[in-house]
This record gives structure tokens, sequence and C-alpha cells, in this order.
């Protein structure tokens, strides 16, 4: 890290770059410069800029050719349509008709709302799991030596790289023989251990850098592991478990594959539900975009806590900076 | 934890294996036969799978390599040029993290033949005449999830090539400055030594993340029209739960699961050598 220079590197830094660059040449780079990062913005922001106008479009103005770059009527009517189709398909529209007096009617009947509750109780699930699990076995993989170690240290991160498509076939037959198919428990337990290699990475790294005078502390007041495991070590670690628990269940909450062979459409996530929007001839785009919207938005407010361990996480901790 | 791994990930990979040798159907699974190395034939002789073996190369090899060079660029652009570079990474790792089928909607949408903003712009642009149908043109199928892809997995790499500029110590570039090295020579000797196993980690992730991707190709274009736009997993899930051929399907993620061993193997031996290092000094 860059912790080390002192206010005077820094300036120099700073006063080398491009916004004071005097030699010749400086306006072709300056130009260069600025033209690649508004490239980049574009192709990155571009999309999501697209799927945020989408959902205000009307019916209408999504058909248009060509597609209007900024929405010439703003609209809800898109995300009014997928609650509308939540109540109808969750079967609350009598509740909401004789409570508000409004009659609900819609032509999609996807319920949104409830593939969200069936993705937040697998994710929460595989997350809860995983984090359980991992949390323990980084604990004894960081604190005690044996034989196997560094086999079985390869193997997880082995097994991090093999999930989803390679395996979904002997997967759908194990959780049919479990008796597994279609409940959200089966889809627990595939997310749980897909995930827990990602957890025991990430917390094995935390428990490896902890500083050892506090253990010993411990340790000379007569701590069983255990007791150090329950009192200091994970109280210590709460944001690193707190991170590891939105990694797995971002993990889970995206996952497409096993959410799509492992369940009926009854109990679809939302990644498959999404899909089945996307399907068919007449697509909706503005209905697309606006459930996209909502499915999108415990992703983004877990982006906003686990941005600093993203990048280490990844790459199981590899990059330290 | 052992055993939740063990019976979710290792038993499927050795069932996997055991089933390939079997000719068997998803619906009729107790009526499977023993077939040897029948399945292995069959992929070895057909033709789809030719068409299939090239698709994931092309798929694997400009989606990985573009996202390397624009990930690359675009890291040292955040690192060199931008101010409040952390907010911007924060931005960029939105295409990461969105919902995977998200992000292809919203791709499958851009694309799409009479509504999509691309085909507007590349007649705006005078590069096309008139409207394509991308997402169902046996010729052009597979690029627009290559684009996608894309657009998934260069901010990720982006930010790798942040993190590891950011690790390199300032005072070496002072040092180096001092002794009179230019810019160019300042990359060449200092920033791409350090960097080489984060690279080097980095792009055997892209690998596997492309290699591996489903969802992106699925949503587009289901891997058609024909096999136009389908690789490897996506031929393994059509012949399991489409054509419901699950010894085929099985062969086939051998085949996927031997490759993807071979790149496993050298990140793990990357990773080693980092971690070597790092103990070590």
């Amino acid at each position: 890290m860059a912790t080390e220079s002192t206010d005077e590197l820094e300036e120099f830094r700073t006063n080398t770059s491009w916004l004071y660059d005097t030699t010749p040449g400086a306006y072709v780079r300056h130009a260069f410069t600025a033209a690649s990062t508004a490239l980049v913005a574009v192709f990155v922001l571009g999309p999501l800029y697209w799927m945020v106008v989408t959902a205000f479009k009307t019916k209408a103005e999504i058909q248009r050719i060509p597609p209007t770059i900024v929405p010439q009527d703003w609209s809800i009517q898109a995300f009014v349509a997928v609650i509308e189709s939540s109540l109808q398909a969750g079967g609350y529209d009598g509740f909401v008709e004789r409570t508000f007096g409004v009659s609900v009617s819609s032509a999609i009947d996807i319920d949104v709302f409830g593939l969200i509750v069936s993705s937040l109780k697998v994710s929460v699930g595989a997350a809860l799991l995983a984090v359980l699990f991992g949390t323990m076995a980084a604990y004894v993989l960081s604190r005690h030596d044996f034989r196997g170690k560094s086999v079985l240290m390869s193997l997880l991160l082995a097994s991090l790289m093999f999930p989803g498509t390679a395996i979904m076939v002997p997967e759908w037959e194990l959780i049919n023989t479990l008796g597994l198919f279609d409940t959200h428990l089966g889809l627990i337990l595939v997310y749980g251990a897909m995930t827990s290699p990602f957890v025991v990475w990430l917390m094995k790294g935390h428990f490896d850098d902890f500083p050892g005078s506090i253990l010993d502390a411990a340790r000379m007041d007569q701590c069983s592991p255990f007791e150090m495991f329950r009192y200091v070590l994970v109280p210590m670690s709460v944001n690193s478990i707190i991170a590891s628990f939105i990694f797995a269940f971002l993990l889970a909450w995206n996952e497409l594959v096993f959410a799509l062979t492992l369940l009926s459409n009854t109990k679809y996530t939302v990644p498959p539900g999404l899909l089945t929007f996307v399907q068919g001839f007449n697509t909706q785009w503005n209905v697309v975009a606006a459930a996209s919207i909502i499915a999108s938005i415990p992703v983004l407010l877990g982006l906003a806590y686990i941005q600093r361990y993203f990048v280490q996480g990844l790459t199981g901790g590899a990059i330290k900076g | 934890m052992i055993a939740l791994v063990g019976t979710f990930i290792l038993y499927p990979i050795a069932r996997a294996i055991y089933s390939s040798f079997f000719q068997k159907s998803l619906l009729r699974p107790e009526e499977a036969q023993f077939a040897g190395l029948a399945n292995y034939a069959e992929i070895w002789g057909s033709p789809t799978i030719h068409q299939v073996l090239w698709n994931t190369f092309v798929w694997v090899t400009v989606g990985s390599g573009v996202a390397i060079v624009a990930g690359f660029m675009m890291g040292w652009l955040m690192y060199e040029k931008l101010p409040y570079a952390s907010v911007a990474s924060a931005i960029i790792l939105i295409p990461w993290v969105l919902p995977r089928v998200v992000g292809a909607s919203i791709w499958a949408f851009m694309f799409s033949g009479s509504q999509g903003i691309i085909n507007e712009l590349l007649v705006t642009l005078g590069l096309t005449q008139e409207y394509i149908v991308m997402l169902g043109s046996t010729d052009v199928s597979l690029w627009p999830p290559i684009v996608g892809m894309i657009w998934r997995l260069a901010p990720l790499f982006a930010l790798l090539t942040l993190t590891s500029f950011q690790g390199i110590n300032d005072r070496l570039y002072e040092a180096a400055r001092m002794d009179g090295a230019t810019p160019w020579e300042q990359f060449r000797y200092i920033t791409l030594p350090l960097m080489r196993y984060n690279l080097a980690i980095g792009f055997l992730l892209m690998l596997i993340y492309n290699i591996r991707n489903f969802s992106m190709i699925w949503v587009m274009t289901k891997g058609g029209p024909g096999v136009s736009s389908t690789t490897l997993p996506v031929m393994i899930y059509r012949q399991a739960f489409v054509d419901f051929n699950i010894g085929m399907a099985s062969a086939l993620s051998v085949l996927l699961f031997l490759v993807l061993l071979v790149f496993s193997y050298y990140y793990i031996k990357v990773y080693d050598q980092v971690q070597g290092e790092t103990n070590g000094n």
C-alpha cells in the first residue's frame, strides 16, 4: 500500500499528473486520456443507464424506432405492472380490492415479490451455512498443522473453480435421490457447499493476520481452544464474518444454473424467474427492466459494504495490496 | 464442512465421471446401460461438437483477451489519471455484482433486432444500412454474448490491476526517476515484474470465469440458432435437460472438467508461488 508515502511524495505524484503536464505533445495525451476515459465510462455505465431509462418508459415508447435516449414521458407503468402481477400471482388481488378498493389485473402472471422471498430464503440459508462451517474450518486450517493440510487447501481452491455447469447433472441426480428436488432446502445445501470454500479462504486470511499476542493473553487466562474461538476470535472478526456472509449471499442470490435445474417454476428464485420474463416473443422490456431493478436492490446494498473485500475475496486472498 | 463440500461438490464430480460411461436417459434413469466409451466416441465423431468446441475456444480467447486488455487499461486510467479512484472502483463493480441474469437481459434488450439500441447505433454510425437480427443469425449470434461478457469481466480485471498498482511502493519509482528511467522503462522494469503474479492470477480467473459462464449465453441466445452460439456448458445443459441424455451430458462434463483442471492446476501453482514469496519476505 501507499501508506508509507510522505506528504512530499504524495505532492510529487500529484504534480506529475496529467493536469500539470507541460511537456510537448501534452494536448494529444490529454485528449487521448479523456477520450478513453469517456469510452470506458460509456461502455460500463451505458447498459446500466439503458436499463434505468427503459424501466421508466411506457410500453408504446419502448417499441419506438429509433429508440429514445431520454424517455419522453416518464412513467412508472412498468413498476406498477410488476407490483400488480406480483399481487395477482401471489393471490393477494382479492385482499387489495377489499382493503383499498383498487382492482388488480395484470396480463403478466409472475410473482416478483414471491421470487424475491424465495431468493432471500435460499441465499440467507446458504450464507448462514457457509459462514458457520467456513469460519470453523478456517480457524482449524489457520491455527493447526496436520498432514494433508496443503492438499486440503488446494482441494478447496479447486472446488471454487468447478461449481456450475460441469456438475449440474450429477447434482440433479443427487438432489433427486435425497428427495430434495424442488425444495429450497436442496438449493441451500448446494449453495452452502459451493460458497463455503470462498468463506474459508476469506476467513483464513483474516485469522492468519490475527495478532498472536491477543491469543497468548487468552491462553494465559485458561481459555480452551473453543472458548478462544467463541469469545475472542469471533467477536473480533465480526467485520470479516459479515463480509463473507454477504459474499456467500450474493453468490447464492445470483446463481442461475442450479436454480433452473433443481427447482420447478412454482419455487423459482430471482434469476430463473427473471429469465421467464425475458423469454417469449413479445418481451415487455420495460417490465423486465423494472423487475431487474427491483431484484438488484439487495445486491447493490451489499456491494456498498463489501466493496473493499471484493477483489481480495475473489482471488482467494492472493492479493493483499 | 468437509462433508458438505464432499457430498455436494466432490461426489458429483465422481458421479459425472461414472455416468459418462452409460447410455442413460433423464426420464428413465433406471434403464441405464453400460456403454463403455460410446459417449466419448460419439462426441469425437459428431460434427456439432467441433462447432461447439470452436465456439468455446473463440468465446474464451476473445472474451478473456479483450477483457484483460481493456481491464488493464481501465485499471491504469483509474490509478494514474482519475481522482476519486475509490468511488470509480465502487461504480465499476456494478456490472460484476449485478445478478447475471439482469446483466444478460440488459444486453439482450440492447442487441434485440427491432427495439435494440445497438442496431440504431450501428446505423447512425453508418456501419450497416439496416437493422440486423443479431441474436437470431447464425453468423453473428456468438458475438453479442461475448460483448456482454467483456462488459462483466473487464471491470473485475481493472480492479485487480488497480490493486496491484496500489501495491507497488512509490519509492521504487522515485528511485528509478533519480536514475533517469523513462516512463516506459519504469513500466517495463518495475511495474510489470512486480505485477506479474497478480496479472497471472487475474488472467487465469478470467479464463475460468469465462469458460464456466452459462447465463450470459443462455439468456441472450439459448445457444442458438442451431449451435451457432453454443459453448460447452450450454451444450451440457441442452443434452441433459432438453434432450434428457445424461450419459452424453456427463461425458461432456468430464471434458469440461479436464479443461478446468488444467486451468486450476496453474492457478494453484501461481497462487502457491505468491504465498511462498509473501511468506518468505
